[in-house]
């Protein structure tokens, strides 16, 4: 029953390492090179100054959501519930109602997103069969004083134009 | 009692009183910014009162405003209440009481008549220290053990088998200093300091007591709750330990405490190792008598400190972003047209003294000045060394602790005493 045996060579156990205060002092003395370069120059810091600087969005990245259009400006969406079906934190309520611009025969009439519930997963944009949910706003910092706004509407979600072109969106495989 | 007397008293009294207190803004604000600095952030530098952020100093009276706002929780499952409010303001005001009989200058003598600068003129020195700095760790144990909540309960247990074990060796590693000084006098300690050893070496304790002075560094960080001592709190285990029931102002006098503490010992560990209010190679009576050179390079040094600082500020204090109208350059404009006027202000000072002042108790105060400023920086300095530390060193492990504790900082003691006592006997 015996296995293959390594036996690992124990490391701080010679007495230099085991004085335990010269290797604090190494230690000591990176920090205090970081604290002296930092306090004597502090245009070097690895930090961002948020909201005056935005980061860069990639354009895969799952921001706020958006209901695409055709080109001539009716909706892609036909209603089909797969989103919804799909979602895993029950965030999307669509009710559907009979199509009047003439493109197929269902669109929704009401499509709420409750971006309180939403967990940004991205199923809804795998799962849509026309291509007609997208996250590719570029909005990450959704904030607001009370729960209301957070509820986008129809016409948020269509209101809403992609940061991306077509072009770089697709470059990703979506 | 002259009015001289009760002047004397006030301000002594004031300030080791306030200057712990001062000292807490003033150790949080190094804990932050050396915190980022130190990982390559900037740390807090956005709170600001009309614009002016001092630093990132404001943040503190932001979380001042915060935490005295705050609703006062007593978690409804507390049996004694009164222990439970005892417990943070035994830690807090205990570590301001120990720093009374910490010196911050040397005897005053003003016509004739000797004040002692301690907050309580006393000659118990470090006896005074010893009995209280256990006491402290009173308050966590009672604030672990009234929460009623385990992990409360085992963050008091910590901090009493820590005390327990690393009191030891710092009582014998003050063993050694008092053989070496022959008195527990903390002022004729830091008076012993301002000799020289052979001539050129300041005889500070570092240098009679080098392992004395790590054994009682070491030991001084466990009695602060420190890291890499901070046991009783270990956040990744106990959650928040002995604090962890606490809220609003009872945790920030726990909070407050910690820095007192770590202000309190900081002093100590100067007093004791690090000359105390000694200015190297000028000792009190030189300063008095060479006051009007001291004075003159003063006024010399002084603008020349001032430059490099503005130089500091205005290279420093700007947005590192492309903004129109920099409003921090203003800011740095202000903060260095202030800057000069204190250095003016204190030109004006020196002037003063060096055409009136010929007669020794200006001589005497100013150089008691000067060392009240030496004192402070050099506290600062070792309240750094707490913050360097703390985000050098990650926490020891409960065995680790005890085994350095018992098995090693004991017996290196111990052997300390020996030594110095052998040597000491062999001299004398």
């Amino acid at each position: 029953m015996s296995g293959k045996v390594k036996l690992m060579e124990r490391k701080g156990k010679d007495l230099y390492e085991r004085l335990y205060l010269i290797e604090i002092f190494k230690g000591m003395a990176v920090t205090l090179g970081h604290f002296i370069t930092n306090l004597l120059d502090n245009s070097k810091l690895y930090v961002r100054h948020y909201p005056e600087q935005q980061p860069e969005i990639t354009a895969r990245w799952r921001g706020r959501h958006r209901l695409t259009t055709h080109e001539d400006g009716t909706m892609k969406c036909v209603a089909c519930f797969m989103c919804q079906t799909n979602c895993p934190a029950k965030c999307i309520m669509i009710e559907a109602g009979e199509r009047i611009d003439g493109k197929t025969e269902k669109m929704p009439v009401k499509f709420d997103i409750d971006l309180l519930e939403c967990i940004y997963c991205g199923f809804c944009v795998e799962a849509c069969p026309m291509d007609a949910i997208r996250m590719d706003t570029g909005i990450f910092s959704v904030t607001g004083s009370e729960r209301k706004p957070f509820v986008l509407g129809l016409e948020e979600l269509l209101a809403t134009k992609g940061a991306f072109t077509e072009e770089e969106y697709k470059k990703g495989g979506a | 009692m002259s009015q001289l007397d009760i002047l004397l008293l006030i301000l002594r009294v004031a300030f080791a009183a306030f200057v712990p207190m001062c000292f807490i803004a003033v150790c949080v604000w190094m804990e932050r910014r050396g915190a980022g600095f130190i990982q390559d952030r900037s740390g807090p530098n956005r709170a600001n009162i009309f614009g002016f952020r001092a630093g990132g100093l404001v943040q503190n009276l932001a979380d001042a405003v915060k935490l005295i706002t705050k609703e006062d929780v007593i978690p409804g499952h507390i049996k004694h209440k009164f222990y439970f409010v005892l417990a943070p303001v035994i830690v807090f005001s205990i570590a301001l009481i120990s720093f009374a009989a910490v010196p911050f200058a040397d005897v005053l003598v003003i016509s004739g008549k000797h004040y002692i600068m301690q907050g309580i003129p006393t000659d118990l020195g470090i006896l005074w220290f010893l009995a209280l700095a256990g006491f402290g760790v009173y308050g966590i144990i009672l604030a672990g053990w009234s929460s009623h909540s385990k992990y409360g309960v085992l963050g008091g247990l910590r901090a009493a088998a820590q005390v327990i074990s690393y009191e030891i060796p710092m009582g014998l590693a003050i063993i050694s200093i008092l053989v070496v000084y022959g008195t527990a006098n903390l002022t004729e300690m830091a008076q012993f300091q301002g000799k020289l050893l052979f001539g050129f070496i300041p005889m500070w304790g570092v240098i009679l007591q080098p392992l004395g002075a790590i054994i009682f560094i070491i030991a001084a960080f466990a009695e602060t709750n420190r890291t890499p001592f901070d046991l009783a709190e270990g956040e990744s285990e106990l959650v928040a330990g002995f604090h962890v029931e606490y809220s609003a102002m009872k945790f920030g006098m726990f909070f407050m405490g910690e820095y007192v503490a770590m202000f309190t010992s900081s002093a100590l560990i100067i007093t004791l190792y690090f000359g105390g209010f000694q200015i190297p190679w000028f000792a009190t009576e030189t300063l008095v008598y060479h006051s009007r050179l001291v004075s003159f390079l003063l006024m010399v040094l002084l603008p020349l400190f001032a430059l490099l600082f503005a130089g500091w500020i205005s290279k420093n204090n700007r947005s590192h972003y492309p903004r129109e109208n920099d409003p921090r350059i203003r800011e740095a404009n202000i903060y260095i047209k202030i800057l000069w006027g204190l250095v003016i202000a204190l030109e004006l000072v020196l002037v003063i003294f060096l055409i009136f002042g010929s007669g020794g108790t200006a001589a005497r105060i100013l150089a008691a000045g000067l060392q009240i400023i030496t004192f402070l920086v050099k506290v600062t300095f070792m309240c750094f060394v707490y913050v360097w530390v703390r985000w050098t060193l990650p926490r020891f492990r409960y065995d680790q602790l005890q085994k350095l504790g018992w098995q090693i900082l004991l017996p290196l003691s111990l052997l300390n005493i020996f030594v110095t006592s052998a040597i000491v006997i062999a001299l004398s």
